[in-house]
């Protein structure tokens, strides 16, 4: 007799949680795909041409000569190669930690990097330095596996061909000592933003040698804020740690924005519910197009058309009796009864402590009034602050691309940035560089713009080089190279120094003369500071001071340089172009690990879509996809035409999206780069244009007629509407703290009745390990996905894979869409990280034939591989869904061949008689701490049981002779952890009385999932709390399943009641 | 009635006889395989590039583990010695550098390309053996590879199967030193004059166990991520 376990069944409640149209609508395709334990195909063999009877034959034959070759009767004798001479630092097998820095536009990034015999394994932020608490994101983390991209730029390259570096350097000293006659007339550079003092140092050398030369800067998305409103190089930041309101005016605050990672954090610590400092909980309001992982965090969220914000804005600033500057008046453009003057109240209430935050995207004379209106709320000097920088403004891509058409430029050098495929398209790029006769090229990948220079010289990684830069807040950071260039690449500086006539001098020598500077420090003195400098990774307290800001001091070019934007309405759609949160403006294309990674609202991998709402594509009679799942997700594609430019593209219905709005995402469908980009996605920036740049209005859609598979994972491992994620109001949550512990299932005494079946080996370890989740900080940002894929050698399986849901992230960030009845197009969104939530009574245990997953004494479910045969029972009985299958041997297979899928003759299905291996850089990346698990195992979060053993193994080492074994409390964090730039994730030891985790465990709002299984999850989650404005239209409790609201549900079970019941008998 | 079995379905029954003892015989063999030490290594003794007599540096000399396998105590790995450990005493104008016995050793220091060494003991991928928690906690290199310092040529003494692995992490009482004798390889429990043992090793070590509060990981996870 078989016994079906009846879940209760969901609570009637005016909200719903939902990750999916089609779960909203709960069509029968829906239902059916949820019932099955993966979607469908994951655990099936659909072959096309293949016949099952051939395959079968296939498979025996092999075997069969396998077993023929006798290949592996004798053990393979095995080598060991010592180094000839020790290495500083280096013990075999141990993990050696640098502190270094990542060049960004907006100001390079601390950090610390792992390295394990001489290779670079893993990227962290450094939580030494004042303004970052070693949180990184996505970016970061996967940029060691840049390091190791296969494709990367190998050979210096002339007219197509390779040549040696020697014929490059004889050929660039010619050249510059033919300009060096000129003084570098018909010069021009081409580089990406940077902050680094030693390349403004070496460009005023480079500008000294050649006067006629053009220094030119081009960075896709532009600075944000409104261009020098402060005065001549100032920039503003956003101190967000002071704010207690804020408004963002389509801004992505915590997401793309260039120091998202700081904010994101400064804006965590402002959101606990039990302030330690005194200060009071944040409150933020978002107002922008499309859901960004900001516009999930907000209190309150106005979706309206990017182009309505300057509207918005101007009557904004009118509420607060702030100068709108040049805005003029837009007609036609509404908003909600009261919204505007609400926040306008709220904001003016915070006394100062105000912030209103606006997008790079937006005209610049809508940046200026947001300025004016932080300037009426009192927030400069406070929520706004300045730093003067030494940056000299530069020539633009524009005034380049201008010198270029009248022939001036004869030669040109582009260091870094891909113009060829990001510069807006009106300027015609590739046609004018073209017709440049010497074009020199340094870049990491051959790429669009190698395929239209002469030469090419290989880029250096930064993880290659000697460098330095600026911190965000400033600080002076030092870059060291981990590793020799893998490919003789040059770096940034190294070129510019060639050419202000110093040689290319390996080593640190040139930053060195930049810190001297910098320092003033000579002698035994300066080796003493910059030894420091390379152990810690920044020059300590140099950040500069706060510049006090005015607006009055800088100049006003906002009004008249950009046309008013014409407001989106019916007949007059605007196309929105945004940096992609993963690929950025497409220099990431080739990391396999960002290209699988989810987006963090839209769940897409692999490719990017026009997003637009349910309604504008019932207008446009556009079939969404409807979440089948299965390989059958699909959207229709669209033609978007603007300004006579056109793409097509696939579209994604995102709840929550403005109406009469498509926003597209950039950095995809490159066209040269790799074989991990090839195919992936469509190119938007032919869209692009240089004076209105990201904001396109008056766009024409039409439907194209066809449909484009999509990677989409929201449906993937749906969970049936349980109560799993626990929010309240700020109110609900000052009256009654503990509400979340007590809502549906839980109402009731939890443990009334509660006995498992199973013994359980007792957990009599000295630790017990233990982890929360504060649904409370967590933005669904997904740097924990990637630093979790980077640690634990997790492998990438392809879009094909990816749509069969063979997907192998260990958490999965599930992004919860909350609404009420009648509001299902303007949602609230929440995300939740989901990982092995380790049981106590862990169902997959007591499935498991061979024992391969037992729990261990220290409350750990642990995986033995080499046990592992594969049954994927444990995953059938798993209630979160959180393990993983590795089909395929994903990780000694190239890129290619997963690309492929399983139709072609070379793809993965072919197992044995195909080419294996992955190429060896890749390799190098990978962990040498973690199995690299292969085909027909099961596997799923650890807890980073590596790091929990590295910790208990150091605790006994130091402890030699004597008893004392205790690892100190919080002296570890799991990389997930560890990467969380606003601290929602938190590990540690639940014995220890003084572990943040214990701490957090006695907290009100904590809460374990499904605890009417009896499965007492040692992982946690912190209710999500919402500081509503009871006065802002649309404010309405998000606690939902409450007892008290609902009384108790006439369907549960007393607490005396069996909760599983036998229900149906199948067979007898 | 014609013949209804075929002819050749006379020796039918023999062939089957024949091939059940075949398979028969090939599973006990392979069963009997894996049960012996041969299975687990015990007494592979390969060929060096480069002799090093483990005796002669160890039992005569009286070099300690260390001073060549220098980073057992603090890393996973005990390493094995890089070249200018070697070139350190056998020097140019030192001990024994012109002996033809160590041509290995002078042609790594002028190419610069390392010894291969050929890996004697080995664990599987999946198992993290950690050195430095096991010598930092008295178990002597005694334990794992037996009497390295009266090998001529190093063999693999003990068969570092998992159940080998768990004897003594079930009983570490009949392994733990002293600290201070981890690297001594030639160390025996103390005896009186006429040879008995004063205390035994079982005593030695549950005395150790409880004042170190030594308890080994038995769980999959101890050894395997």
């Amino acid at each position: 007799m078989k016994r079906i376990f009846h879940h209760p069944p969901a609570p009637k409640s005016e909200r719903r949680y939902w990750q999916s149209p089609a779960e909203l609508a709960d069509t029968p395709d829906f239902r059916e795909a949820l019932a099955r334990e993966f979607p469908a195909g994951a655990a099936e063999l659909e072959m096309d041409g293949v016949t099952r009877r051939s395959f079968l034959k296939l498979m025996g034959a092999s075997t069969a000569l396998a077993g023929l070759g006798l290949a592996a009767c004798r053990r393979p004798e095995h080598k060991l190669l010592p180094f000839v001479k020790s290495s500083e630092w280096t013990i075999p097998g141990k993990n050696l930690f640098y502190a270094s820095s990542m060049p960004r536009a907006g100001g390079a990034i601390p950090l610390i990097v792992t390295t394990v015999d001489g290779r670079p394994i893993k990227v962290d932020a450094n939580p030494e330095h004042p303004a970052s608490n070693g949180g990184s994101d996505m970016q970061v983390q996967a940029s060691v596996l840049a390091l190791y991209d296969p494709d990367r730029a190998k050979n210096f390259i002339r007219d197509k061909e390779q040549v040696q570096a020697e014929i490059f350097e004889k050929h660039l000293e010619k050249l510059l000592a033919r300009h060096e006659g000129d003084g570098g007339a018909g010069m021009a550079l081409l580089l990406e933003e940077s902050n680094s003092p030693t390349r403004e140092r070496l460009r005023k050398k480079v500008l000294q040698r050649f006067p006629q030369a053009m220094w030119a800067v081009y960075e896709p998305g532009g600075l944000s804020g409104a261009g020098a409103a402060f005065g001549p190089g100032v920039q503003e930041s956003y101190n967000v740690a002071n704010a207690d309101v804020i408004l963002t005016l389509d801004c992505d605050l915590l997401g793309t924005e260039d120091a998202s990672g700081r904010y994101q954090r400064d804006f965590a610590r402002r959101r606990g519910v039990k302030q330690d400092g005194g200060g009071k909980m944040n409150r933020l309001y978002a107002v922008e197009n499309h859901y960004t992982i900001t516009g999930g965090m907000a209190d309150h969220r106005l979706r309206l058309p990017a182009s309505h914000v300057g509207e918005f804005t101007r009557q904004l600033a009118a509420e607060l009796g702030a100068s709108a500057g040049g805005l003029e008046a837009a007609a036609g453009v509404t908003f909600p009864e009261g919204w505007i003057r609400e926040a306008a109240k709220d904001l003016k209430a915070a006394g100062g402590r105000a912030l209103v935050a606006v997008g790079p995207r937006q005209p610049a004379a809508v940046q200026r009034a947001a300025l004016a209106i932080n300037q009426a709320l009192g927030g400069l000097g406070q929520t706004l602050e300045g730093q003067q920088s030494d940056v000299e403004p530069a020539a633009t891509i524009t005034d380049l691309a201008w010198q270029m058409g009248v022939k001036q430029v004869k030669t040109l050098f582009i260091l870094g940035g891909n113009p060829a495929y990001n510069a807006p398209a009106d300027l015609g790029w590739v046609k004018l560089q073209e017709a440049v006769p010497e074009t020199i090229r340094l870049g990491l990948n051959y790429d669009e713009t190698t395929s239209v220079s002469r030469w090419h010289v290989p880029a250096a990684h930064y993880l290659e080089s000697w460098g330095d830069g600026l911190a965000a807040d400033g600080s002076y950071l030092a870059m060291q190279p981990m590793i020799l260039p893998l490919y003789d690449g040059w770096s940034e500086n190294d070129l510019l120094s060639m050419l202000a006539g110093d040689g290319h001098p390996h080593g640190p020598a040139r930053v060195q003369e930049t810190f001297q500077e910098r320092s003033g420090a000579s002698g035994a003195a300066f080796d003493e500071a910059w030894n420091e400098l390379l152990r810690t990774g920044f020059q300590k307290d140099s950040a500069g001071a706060p510049r006090a800001l005015s607006l009055s001091g800088g100049r006003d070019e906002g009004a008249g340089n950009r046309k008013p934007l014409r407001p989106a309405s019916a007949d007059a759609v605007e196309v929105v172009l945004v940096p992609d949160y993963k690929l950025g403006y497409g220099s990431w294309a080739n990391v396999s690990w960002l290209q699988e990674t989810p987006d963090p609202v839209t769940k897409m991998t692999w490719d990017n879509v026009a997003l637009m709402n349910q309604a504008m594509a019932d207008r446009y009679e556009i079939e969404a996809p409807n979440g089948v799942l299965g390989g059958a997700t699909a959207g229709d594609i669209i033609r978007i035409e603007v300004a006579g430019r056109s793409i097509e593209m696939p579209v994604l219905i995102s709840p929550g999206h403005a109406d009469h709005s498509i926003t597209v995402t950039l950095g995809y469908g490159r066209r040269m780069i790799g074989s991990v980009a090839s195919g992936s996605g469509v190119d938007a920036f032919p869209l692009l244009l240089s004076d209105s740049p990201y904001i396109l209005t008056g766009a024409k859609i039409t439907k194209t007629g066809g449909s484009y598979p999509l990677g989409v994972t929201q449906d993937h491992w749906s969970m049936e509407g349980r109560a799993l994620i626990r929010e309240g109001s700020k109110a609900k949550y000052d009256e009654h703290p503990e509400f979340a512990q007590k809502m549906w299932m839980d109402a009731e005494n939890p443990d009334a009745g509660m006995e498992s079946l199973y013994t359980n080996p007792p957990l009599d370890g000295a630790e017990q390990w233990g982890m929360t989740v504060d649904l409370n900080t967590c933005t669904g940002c997904n740097a924990c996905v990637v630093a979790c894929q980077a640690e634990n050698n997790i492998p990438v399986v392809g879009k094909t894979q990816v749509m069969g849901g063979r997907e192998m992230h260990w958490i999965r960030l599930d992004r919860y869409y909350a609404t009420r009845e009648g509001h299902e197009d303007d949602p609230e969104m929440i995300s939740q990280p989901m990982m092995c939530q380790h049981c106590e009574n862990a169902p997959c245990e007591t499935v498991c034939p061979v024992n391969a997953t037992v729990h261990n004494n220290e409350g750990l479910n642990v995986m033995a591989y080499n046990r592992c045969i594969g049954t994927r029972y444990c995953a059938n009985n798993c209630p979160f869904k959180v393990r993983r299958f590795n089909f395929f041997d994903y990780n000694s297979r190239p890129i290619e061949q997963m690309q492929m899928g399983p139709i072609k003759a070379q793809g993965l299905y072919f197992g044995p008689l195909t080419e294996k291996g992955s190429p060896d850089t890749v390799k190098m990346q990978k962990n040498p701490n973690v199995t690299v698990r292969m085909r027909g195992v099961m596997e799923k979060c650890t807890f980073c049981l590596q790091r929990i053993e590295e910790a208990k193994i150091t605790a006994k080492v130091r402890a030699g002779s004597s008893p004392d074994i205790r690892i100190p409390v919080d002296v570890f964090q799991v990389a997930c952890q560890q990467a969380c730039p606003s601290e929602a994730i938190v590990f540690g030891d639940l014995m220890n009385l003084d572990s943040k985790v214990s701490k957090l465990k006695g907290d009100a709002r904590n809460y374990r999932l499904l605890d009417y299984l009896n499965v007492k999850a040692r992982v946690s989650y912190l209710a999500r709390i919402r500081n509503l404005n009871p006065a802002m239209p649309g404010a309405h409790e998000p606690a939902a399943y409450m007892e008290e609201e609902h009384g108790s549900p006439e369907s549960h079970h007393g607490p005396n009641e069996p909760i599983s019941q036998p229900a149906v008998e199948v067979g007898a | 009635m014609a013949n209804f079995f075929p002819r050749w379905t006379n020796f039918l029954p023999l062939k089957i006889i024949l091939c059940l003892l075949i398979l028969g015989g090939t599973v006990t063999a392979g069963v009997w395989y894996y049960f012996t030490p041969k299975y687990t290594r015990v007494g592979y003794e390969p060929n060096q590039p480069q002799a090093f007599p483990h005796d002669v540096h160890v039992a005569q000399l009286g070099m300690d583990c260390r001073y060549c396998h220098s980073f057992v105590e603090v890393g996973a790995h005990s390493n094995v010695p890089n070249t200018q450990t070697c070139n350190n005493c056998h020097r140019e104008g030192g001990v024994l550098w012109d002996s033809p016995k160590l041509a290995t050793v002078r042609q790594s220091v002028e190419t610069g390309q390392p010894i291969p060494w050929v890996q004697v003991h080995k664990t599987p991928d999946y198992v993290y053996f950690n050195h430095s928690v096991h010598v930092n906690r008295g178990v002597s290199c005694f334990s794992c590879h037996g009497p390295v310092n009266e090998m001529k040529v190093v063999s693999h003494q003990k068969p570092l199967s998992m159940s080998f692995c768990l004897d003594c992490h079930r009983a570490p009482e009949n392994h733990l030193r002293p600290q201070s004798e981890v690297f001594n390889l030639a160390w025996h429990p103390p005896v009186d004059g006429s040879g008995n043992a004063i205390e035994s090793q079982r005593e030695i070590g549950l005395k150790l166990k409880n004042a170190w509060r030594v308890n080994p990981p038995q769980n999959c996870s101890g050894c395997h991520r």
